[in-house]
């Protein structure tokens, strides 16, 4: 008993806490035990994450493990952690994708290795804190402290253009949530003003609220207070034009900083309009519905598109993420149970296939130290195992049947097409696109002829590259074939978020 | 005189006796020199912990001093500050051989001045205050006798100093003038009766008022003075002058606006503050993003921060007062915390501070970096550290008074700020290191406030509960 009232106390707080740890206490060089001490760690929040799962009540649609402690009682601030399915299942990919994170560094991040560490662990702990989070103000905090690992990470151990990706990525990320925080400190003098009379960010007290509505933009309130929460996900997910930051982001990071960025942190903005925008404002949430509906359309196939004009590899798989994440904005504003449901399995999805996709760019990045199409071909002779990771990932991004991605896509657009039938029928060709650029990356690299000598000799995947890969692959495949379990973990939740 | 007022003001004695003792000292035993940071240092705490020994009387010298809560809080803040600053001063000092009890003498009184001017319930011990801190200050600011950029910011604070005491004074005798009284009550009374429109000689009395207080505050359009001051000012008196006169001046600021209550103003001088209050956010950020040395950029910021804190003021009662002391307090953590890293940096005090002086240093030298980082991600307002807590509080006050335009106002322009806080993070951390070595060792002192300054940033940004309620406790005593 007294175990399950610390579960998320201890799985949101572990990594952040032995990352500090290592930062402020352990000498500079030691690098293999930053090394070993990330990787257990992050194991050690996977078991936490596996734990909270297993004891997880799929028919209880509310915040389970619940933990609530005063933090600042007079402003109406507390800390409040709880589970719902939805978190669940985004913090089992953040779980998952850590050690991923870490083993993908493993050799890659030779300088430095204890600020890296360090900052990827803090970031661990800022994400599942946003996840878990149930006060609105212990979540800006965690939203906040993603930025400032995140900045390291890109700006220090990251490609040529480093310092332009981390800045823009940091104002841009600031522009949004700086804002929330006026929307958020406006909810709470709502709360004020309400009967209850005092001060309270708690989400199950602001859920409570009827937001005032009214005639126009500038005199609405919920749909002001509603834009400014959906600017700040906006940026995050990104939404078609909002996502110039991404690109030069996930560049310029580290593969491990692309991995967890594509994997989690865009998640967090889709995560946000189904935790905070659907229940908070629903009129808004309405009227909006048109605008995003069309932007996460625009997004699907422009993504598509600019995808398809890119030289660079990992720029084509960051364009890829502005494309599949339409696909989600999608799902969430089609607003029906199924399409939601798809949604958040698509995030998933995206997670575990981008992270993936990100990865294996980074492996023969590594061993070429260019990321260029041109630069390669005939890969499949001398990386054999390679390949077949490549094309599993492909395979799922592009949502071929019996591959995770195909659930996804098939989900929203079946929930959406009652809704939105006319962007589901334009998006549908964003999936035809999909497969037009990322088959002919896989032809570009791995089937055309062998022309440049230094291929030749390239290495295959080391077991550490094999492992790192592992369960990203065989969770693409177990989701395509039985995602059931996945599914009906977070049903309950999302029935009575859209009340179907 | 009844005793009680001179229990009431103990902590001021401690304080004036023990700078008369440093300079005779200093005079007649040179070879006490040496020690001589340590008799001040005993002083202050002295101060302090007499502060909080005895009781709080309230108004005392018939009604011209108010020693309550919101006294005792300042005047720890106050003394707070001037022990930082006498721990990182004294390796400075060493170095720079401006060594000497007058030194510390001056600090000490020139805080004496700052708590005398945050008890002020009335015009005349304002001005007394404002006189003895900045006069202690003009001579600190020159105190670096062989460098010419600490001259001429002695020169020109004084110039200015002179100006605004000037003002100030001018005020106080045309509010005088018009309400008969030095009593900030009973001019309340005043205005209370009869409408401010109709009286102009009030009207004018109080606007030079809130332009001498201006000029301490650097608010906008009074700001000109503060880069060049800051950039020739020895570091650590740099450091004090960036917080201690500003955190009596707003005091001050709170205690009149408390007084004359806002619903006998008319609105316009509500806007008037949060024109005052914008600009000052808006001006500050954006200049500070063109500077290349960090003492200007931090002067700059602290023309936005005082902008921020009057948001506070503006929106008035109890949760915006609160805030503007909750502001107090982090403001100077994080601005000590700075000023205390960038004297350590220094290579020569006769160079500039400049920016890209700090490129990779936060490789070689990990503790002051850090320092340095946590201070200007506070000064951001990210959190979890207590700049983003007061940024929170004084933005909260501002949505409760449906002041909400001023609060986005105020968010937006964090962000315009977070480019030039976060260059210097950048350029500790990302930016290649030059073959250069440090000059010198990092002091133990320095390492050690900055440190110090450090933990209460994270502690404070963590667990604000104290510090909120009692600055909620302080603002309290003020609005009754």
């Amino acid at each position: 008993m007294r175990l399950s009232g610390m579960l998320l106390s201890a799985l949101v707080l572990t990594p952040g806490t032995v990352g500090l740890v290592l930062l402020l206490l352990t000498p500079r060089n030691a690098k293999s035990l930053h090394r070993w001490v990330g990787m257990l760690t992050s194991l050690a929040t996977l078991g936490l994450a596996l734990l909270a799962w297993s004891r997880f009540d799929i028919s209880d649609p509310g915040f389970q493990f619940v933990e609530v402690r005063t933090w600042l009682p007079s402003l109406g601030i507390s800390y409040r952690l709880g589970m719902d399915g939805i978190a669940l299942v985004l913090v089992l990919l953040t779980a998952l994708l850590q050690p991923v994170v870490m083993l993908s560094s493993w050799k890659q991040i030779d300088d430095k290795v204890k600020g890296y560490v360090a900052s990827m662990l803090i970031l661990e702990t800022g994400m599942l804190g946003a996840f878990l989070a149930t006060d609105l103000f212990l979540f800006y905090v965690f939203w906040e402290l993603m930025l400032l690992p995140m900045y390291f990470i890109i700006g220090v151990w990251g490609g040529e253009r480093r310092v332009y990706a981390a800045v823009k990525f940091v104002i841009f990320t600031l522009a949004g949530s700086l804002l929330m925080l006026v929307g958020i400190l406006y909810l709470g003098s709502l709360h004020k003003a309400s009967p209850a009379g005092v001060w309270s960010f708690a989400f199950e007290d602001i859920a409570k609220l009827t937001i005032p509505g009214g005639a126009g933009f500038w005199h609405n309130p919920q749909l002001l207070a509603f834009s400014v929460f959906a600017l700040a996900f906006a940026i995050k997910v990104p939404v078609w034009p909002l996502h110039t930051w991404l690109p030069d982001a996930h560049v310029e990071a580290p593969t491990g900083g692309s991995i967890i960025l594509a994997g989690v942190l865009l998640k967090l903005g889709t995560f946000g309009f189904l935790r905070y925008c659907r229940p908070l404002f629903p009129e808004a949430w309405q009227a909006a519905t048109p605008l995003f509906v069309t932007l996460a359309v625009i997004a699907i196939i422009v993504g598509a598109l600019v995808a398809y004009a890119q030289k660079d590899i990992k720029k084509l798989v960051a364009y890829s993420s502005v494309s599949h994440m339409g696909f989600v904005m999608l799902g969430l504003f089609g607003g029906t149970v199924t399409s939601t449901q798809g949604a958040l399995l698509q995030m998933v999805n995206h997670g575990l296939s981008s992270g993936a996709l990100f990865l294996l760019v980074g492996v023969i990045y590594d061993r070429r130290h260019t990321r260029l199409f041109e630069d390669f071909g005939g890969l499949a002779k001398v990386m054999p195992l390679y390949t077949a990771a490549f094309m599993i990932t492909t395979l799922s991004s592009i949502g071929l049947p019996g591959l995770n991605g195909f659930v996804g896509e098939l989900l929203i657009f079946l929930g959406s097409f009652k809704t939105q039938p006319v962007a589901v029928i334009i998006a549908a060709t964003g999936v035809v696109l999909g497969a037009v650029y990322m088959l002919t990356v896989v032809q570009r690299v791995f089937w055309n002829p062998l022309v440049h000598e230094a291929n030749r000799g390239l290495e295959d995947l080391t077991w550490r590259e094999v492992t790192a890969f592992a369960p990203l692959g065989l969770a693409m495949i177990w989701i395509g074939v039985y995602p059931l379990p996945l599914l009906s973990l977070s049903e309950a939740a999302i029935r009575r978020l859209i009340g179907g | 005189m009844t005793s009680i007022d001179l229990y009431a003001i103990a902590p001021e004695l401690v304080l004036v006796v023990v700078g008369s003792v440093l300079v005779l000292a200093s005079a007649f035993a040179p070879a006490l020199r040496p020690r001589l940071v340590w008799l001040a240092g005993l002083g202050a705490v002295g101060a302090l912990a007499t502060r909080w020994v005895l009781p709080l009387p309230g108004a005392v010298f018939s009604a011209a001093l108010r020693v309550d809560a919101l006294a005792r809080f300042v005047d720890t803040y106050i003394l707070a500050a001037l022990l930082l600053v006498l721990v990182m001063a004294e390796p400075y000092f060493v170095r720079t051989a401006v060594r000497g009890g007058e030194v510390y003498a001056l600090l000490l009184w020139a805080a004496t001045g700052a708590m005398v001017m945050a008890k002020a319930d009335h015009l005349l011990p304002v001005f007394i205050g404002l006189e003895l801190l900045s006069v202690c200050l003009y001579v600190l600011n020159a105190s670096h006798r062989d460098s010419l950029v600490s001259l001429e910011s002695g020169f020109k604070y004084l110039v200015v100093g002179a100006f605004a005491s000037g003002l100030l004074l001018f005020g106080i005798a045309l509010v005088y003038g018009a309400a008969g009284t030095f009593s900030l009550r009973a001019i309340a009374v005043v205005a209370t009766t009869q409408p401010l429109t109709g009286n102009p000689l009030l009207l004018a009395g109080l606007a030079l008022v809130l332009a001498g207080l201006g000029f301490k505050l650097a608010l906008v359009p009074f700001h000109a003075w503060a880069p060049d001051v800051y950039q020739g000012a020895p570091t650590p008196v740099t450091a004090f002058l960036s917080v201690v006169p500003k955190g009596a001046t707003l005091v001050v600021f709170a205690r009149l606006v408390t007084a004359l209550a806002p619903h006998s103003l008319p609105p316009r001088w509500t806007t008037l503050l949060a024109v005052i209050a914008i600009a000052s956010q808006a001006l500050g950020n954006l200049a500070a993003i063109a500077q290349r040395d960090l003492k200007r950029m931090l002067a700059y910021s602290g023309i936005a921060h005082m902008g921020y804190a009057m948001v506070g003021i503006v929106a008035f009662g109890a949760e915006g007062l609160a805030g503007v002391v909750v502001y107090l307090a982090a403001y100077t953590f994080m601005n000590l915390a700075a000023f205390g890293v960038v004297s350590a940096f220094s290579e020569s005090e006769d160079e500039p501070h400049r920016l890209a002086d700090l490129a990779g240093q936060g490789w070689k030298r990990p503790f002051l970096s850090f320092a340095l980082t946590v201070s200007m991600f506070a000064l951001a307002g990210i959190p979890p550290t207590v700049g983003f807590v007061a940024k929170f509080l004084v933005f909260k006050a501002a949505v409760t008074e449906n002041l909400v335009w001023l609060a986005v106002v105020g968010v937006l322009n964090s962000l315009v700020s977070v480019f030039f806080y976060f260059r210097v993070v950048f350029t500790l951390y990302m930016r290649p290191l030059p073959s250069r070595e440090p000059a010198f060792a990092e002091p133990w002192p320095t390492r050690f406030a900055t440190g110090l300054c450090t933990l209460a940033m994270v502690g404070l940004g963590l667990l604000p509960g104290w510090l909120v309620s009692t600055a909620e406790q302080a603002v309290r005593a003020l609005l009754e």
